[in-house]
């Protein structure tokens, strides 16, 4: 009978203890939302954040950003706070941030999600395509109190690309295959930035629309394809020539292929192009170069 | 009386073994990819205008941390103690019965089925890895019970059927994921400990624990259960009630802990034989000095997790694994005289 | 005066077909020592378990100290009667010691402890069974024989008054099948234990059991006939009964009070004997 009521007390005590941890929760969330009215230290979680904050003119106001944001070189000084595919939450903290920006996606946004919880300022933005940037770039001025730095950044961005894409207006649209692993063979898709920057650039993607972004595809598929141009997105910064012999032997099995049979293989360094960031469009100029070298003067 | 377990020796090494936890809880809190100090961390907590990053970490990162790998340690190893006496084999661990599946299951429908509701702020991802945990383990059980009351092989074949089935479902489905989606179904299936708001650590650890001092109250009954149907039938234990019970509990903790951490492998196979190699099988020992032992294995697989390539973090599966193996190896070496079945 | 196991009508069968045990009824009172004979198949084990509570027969009522099974909890059945099979190494590695405690799970306290008159149940059982000395080894070093005395002792520990046992010699040396039928013996004479043992070793049976069950086989039974006969000893275990059973004929003699039959190779094998062997033929006096 004892034990009854042993367990009865144990039931309520718990209830009790769930209830006590429910309602400071909804306090902590009022109180502990410090926003300042200008966030003095700020920290970025991955690399185009970094190029972004630094494009804003930020740069002293970064207290820690990821391992791998490398540009600009300003950056490598900074306090690390983990990779972007990794983040230390501790570092984070111990870098006393007011403000704390990362992407969208599904590691970060939980990043966020935790630091949120805990009680700080963080902005989650998401940048999948073109127009996300400059949403993003919007967003990042607004909570930094930058507002004007950042339109002013946009506007610069936008224009370069028009400038690039009424340099290839009219022209007719070059065939892409954007190869982003050899074996097994994988391309960038209709859905990707990717894609985005080829169009800007006057391409477009030789692969039709597909379920993935980045689809494993077959040896048939690339026949059938017909690419004009086939570009490799470099894997390390230093190895480009490497690379490119590498990409030319490759690809010689297909030996029907326009792109093969012209020699139009290229290798592209990686970052301007998987980075959607403040360089995008040197990055779509890489891109331009590859398709029409006669307009660069190559 | 040579050589059985009385209250007293029961409940000093209990005892002792609650206070090892503590230490090494305590222990493993200080330690991290950030070097904090137990003196700066308590000295005040932290306030908008005066940010203490000990105190934030301390208490927002470390302590949950530590707190919700000591309950799935506690509910893996306790569970993987049940399993193998209900089964009677040695080789049973949580997981067999389909949880894993079901919960896998679950998680990557809520992934991909894209769901966006919140419950307390986290998310439905763990509900319904919850929820497929449970529902998984009640069809293995429905089906095992056609097959006969007391024919254990009935059982672990429905579940290894059911697993077969629910992993085929699981592969197909990762081969639509896109990117995204297939990264965080990954990411959940190696198994991770981050840290939970404490209401969630109370909710969860309070199942966990109660499911634990429950499956405790059964433990003298699993003794002769594990030694047969007909043995413990004769002696008078109504076997069926008993197994329903011990396996609801041990399948509901399990469920909690895996929709807490995901798939954290190996606790739940080899802490129990750790502990039964040492102190022997009697039940009502093994159970409490397993969760313990499996809480206190936890946080340290974890700590080892978070700090040996920080700061990147190895999912912590991977490190129970890599410390597991040897360990266990060593103990068998040692007393390899109590070991029976490898005859 | 209730008797210890009473059986009416009890019929009992695995699938369709013909029944394992048919029509049995019997009754055994208090402090007997009853053989269960028959040949392979006939239905022994199956009986065993029924009057365990483990099969429920398909008609028919078992009592057990008057008390009906079937409407009896497991924990009530176990309190009337303990049952020791053949032996076997558990999965785990239990010691003797903790494998014997295991009879009282029924009788621990509220934390799951044994009391100490548990304790001395035990230990009285281990001594009977003469495995005290090897009481904290576990049950995987020890031999068959050691094993199945082991397993007795869990019988015993459990402290029923009804002792059911499947065959508890069938593996062990002639002098390890004689311990434990003393063994029987002294427990059924000291604390008037109803004993049901099925064995193989029909001279035992004569030497130790006052009433014996024997059970017909399946085939050749014509359909409606009782699967079984209760009598004593005497009556059931006679050449006659023997061949009907297990269509093998033996030689009988008698020494003193005590018969004791010796099973004779069948005549395609070139026995010696020829003839009908002789009933009841005084021994030889030399």
């Amino acid at each position: 009978m004892s034990k009854w009521w042993l367990l009865l007390a144990a039931l309520v005590l718990w209830l009790a203890g769930g209830y006590l941890m429910l309602e400071p929760r909804q306090a902590d969330a009022e109180t502990n939302t410090r926003r300042l009215s200008r966030p003095a230290r700020i920290v970025s979680m991955a690399p185009n954040l970094t190029e972004i904050l630094f494009a804003l003119e930020l740069g002293e106001r970064i207290v820690g950003v990821t391992q791998d944001s490398d540009y600009p070189p300003a950056a490598l000084a900074k306090p690390k706070v983990g990779t972007f595919w990794q983040p230390n939450i501790e570092a984070v903290i111990a870098t006393k941030p007011d403000l704390v920006v990362a992407l969208a996606f599904e590691q970060q946004r939980d990043l966020a999600r935790r630091l949120k919880r805990i009680g700080y300022d963080c902005l989650a933005v998401e940048i999948e395509r073109i127009d996300d940037l400059f949403g993003a770039i919007a967003a990042i001025g607004k909570a930094a109190e930058a507002q004007d730095q950042a339109q002013e950044l946009s506007n610069e961005m936008k224009a370069a690309i028009h400038r690039l894409q009424t340099a290839t207006a009219g022209l007719p649209k070059v065939k892409v295959l954007w190869v982003v692993q050899r074996e097994p063979l994988r391309v960038a898709g209709r859905e990707t930035f990717v894609n985005e920057m080829i169009e800007l650039a006057g391409g477009e993607n030789a692969i039709g629309p597909t379920l993935h972004k980045y689809p494993p595809i077959g040896a048939e598929e690339v026949i059938a394809a017909r690419p004009e141009v086939i570009i490799e997105p470099a894997m390390l910064p230093g190895a480009l020539d490497e690379q490119h012999r590498q990409a030319i032997s490759y690809w010689s099995r297909y030996a029907n292929l326009p792109a093969v049979t012209n020699g139009r293989i290229c290798v592209i360094d990686g970052d301007t192009v998987s980075r959607l960031g403040p360089r995008l469009y040197l990055g779509i100029e890489e891109i331009a170069k590859c398709l029409r070298p006669e307009l660069s003067g190559e | 009386m040579p050589g059985t377990l009385t209250p007293r020796i029961l409940l000093i090494r209990t005892g002792a073994a609650a206070v090892l936890l503590v230490l090494v809880m305590l222990f493993c809190s200080l330690v991290g990819p950030q070097t904090i100090s137990l003196k700066a961390a308590i000295a005040a907590p932290a306030t908008p205008v005066a940010p203490n990053p000990d105190y934030e970490i301390f208490v927002r990162i470390r302590v949950p941390r530590i707190l919700l790998a000591a309950f799935v340690g506690l509910a893996l190893a306790s569970a993987g103690v049940v399993f193998q006496a209900l089964l009677r084999n040695p080789l049973a661990d949580p997981y067999i019965l389909g949880i894993s599946s079901g919960a896998g299951l679950g998680v990557i429908l809520a992934i991909i089925g894209g769901l966006s509701w919140t419950l307390w702020g986290r998310s439905p991802v763990a509900v319904c890895a919850f929820v497929g945990a449970l529902a998984t383990v009640w069809l293995v059980w429905g089906i095992g019970r056609i097959t006969g009351k007391y024919h254990v092989t009935g059982l672990l074949l429905a579940g290894v059927v059911v697993n077969a089935f629910l992993s085929a479902m699981i592969m197909f489905l990762t081969s639509i994921a896109k990117g995204q989606q297939l990264y965080a179904t990954i990411f959940w299936l190696m198994g991770n400990i981050t840290e939970e708001d404490f209401l969630v650590l109370w909710v969860g650890g309070g199942c966990i624990v109660a499911g634990a001092i429950g499956l405790f109250f059964l433990s003298p009954q699993l003794n002769i259960i594990s030694v047969g149907y007909h043995d413990a039938r004769s002696v008078g234990v109504p076997v069926e009630r008993i197994e329903f019970a011990a396996f609801a509990i041990a399948a509901f903790i399990t469920a909690v802990a895996v929709s807490l951490s995901g798939l954290i492998g190996f606790v739940g196979l080899i802490i129990p034989h750790a502990v039964r190699l040492v102190f022997g099988p009697d039940h009502r020992q093994l159970l409490p000095l397993s969760g313990l032992a499996g809480a206190m294995f936890l946080v340290v697989a974890d700590t080892i997790a978070r700090t040996i390539v920080a700061p990147a973090q190895l999912p912590v599966g991977v490190i129970t694994a890599i410390l597991g193996g040897p360990f266990f190896l060593i103990l068998l070496i040692r007393y390899s005289r109590k070991v029976y079945w490898l005859a | 005066m209730t008797p210890a196991i009473q059986t009416e009508h009890v019929t009992f069968g695995y699938g369709r077909g013909r029944p394992v045990l048919r029509d049995v009824s019997f009754e055994v009172q208090a402090g007997t020592f009853l053989a269960v004979v028959g040949p392979n198949g006939a239905g022994k084990s199956t009986l065993i378990n029924i009057l365990a509570g483990l099969l429920k027969p398909q008609s028919g009522v078992v009592l057990l100290e008057g008390a009906n099974l079937r409407s009896s909890r497991v924990q009530d059945i176990a309190r009337r009667v303990a049952v020791v099979r053949q032996e076997f190494i558990p999965v785990f590695g239990f010691s003797v010691m903790e494998t014997v405690l295991m009879a009282r799970t029924l009788h621990y306290g509220r934390l799951g402890f044994e009391s100490k008159a548990d304790k001395e149940l035990v230990m009285q059982a281990l001594e009977l069974t003469e495995t005290v000395e090897f009481a904290s080894r576990s049950l995987d070093s020890l031999s068959a024989g050691e094993r199945q005395r082991v397993f007795l002792a869990r019988g015993l520990a459990q402290d029923s008054p009804i002792l059911l046992l499947d065959e508890p010699t069938s593996f062990l040396d002639l002098k390890h099948q004689v311990r434990i039928y003393d063994l029987l013996k002294s427990v059924q004479l000291e604390k008037r234990t109803t004993i049901v043992a099925i064995t193989h070793d029909l001279n035992l049976a004569t030497q130790y059991c006052e009433e014996t069950l024997l059970l017909y086989p399946r085939a050749g039974r014509p359909a409606e006939s009782p699967s079984c006969r209760l009598g004593t000893t005497r009556d059931i275990l006679t050449p006659e009964e023997i061949e009907r059973a297990f269509d093998v004929r033996v030689f009988s003699s008698i020494v003193g009070d005590e018969r004791f039959l010796i099973p004779l190779a069948s005549r395609a094998r070139g026995s010696n004997l020829s003839g009908q062997a002789s009933q009841d033929s005084p021994p030889r006096q030399s």
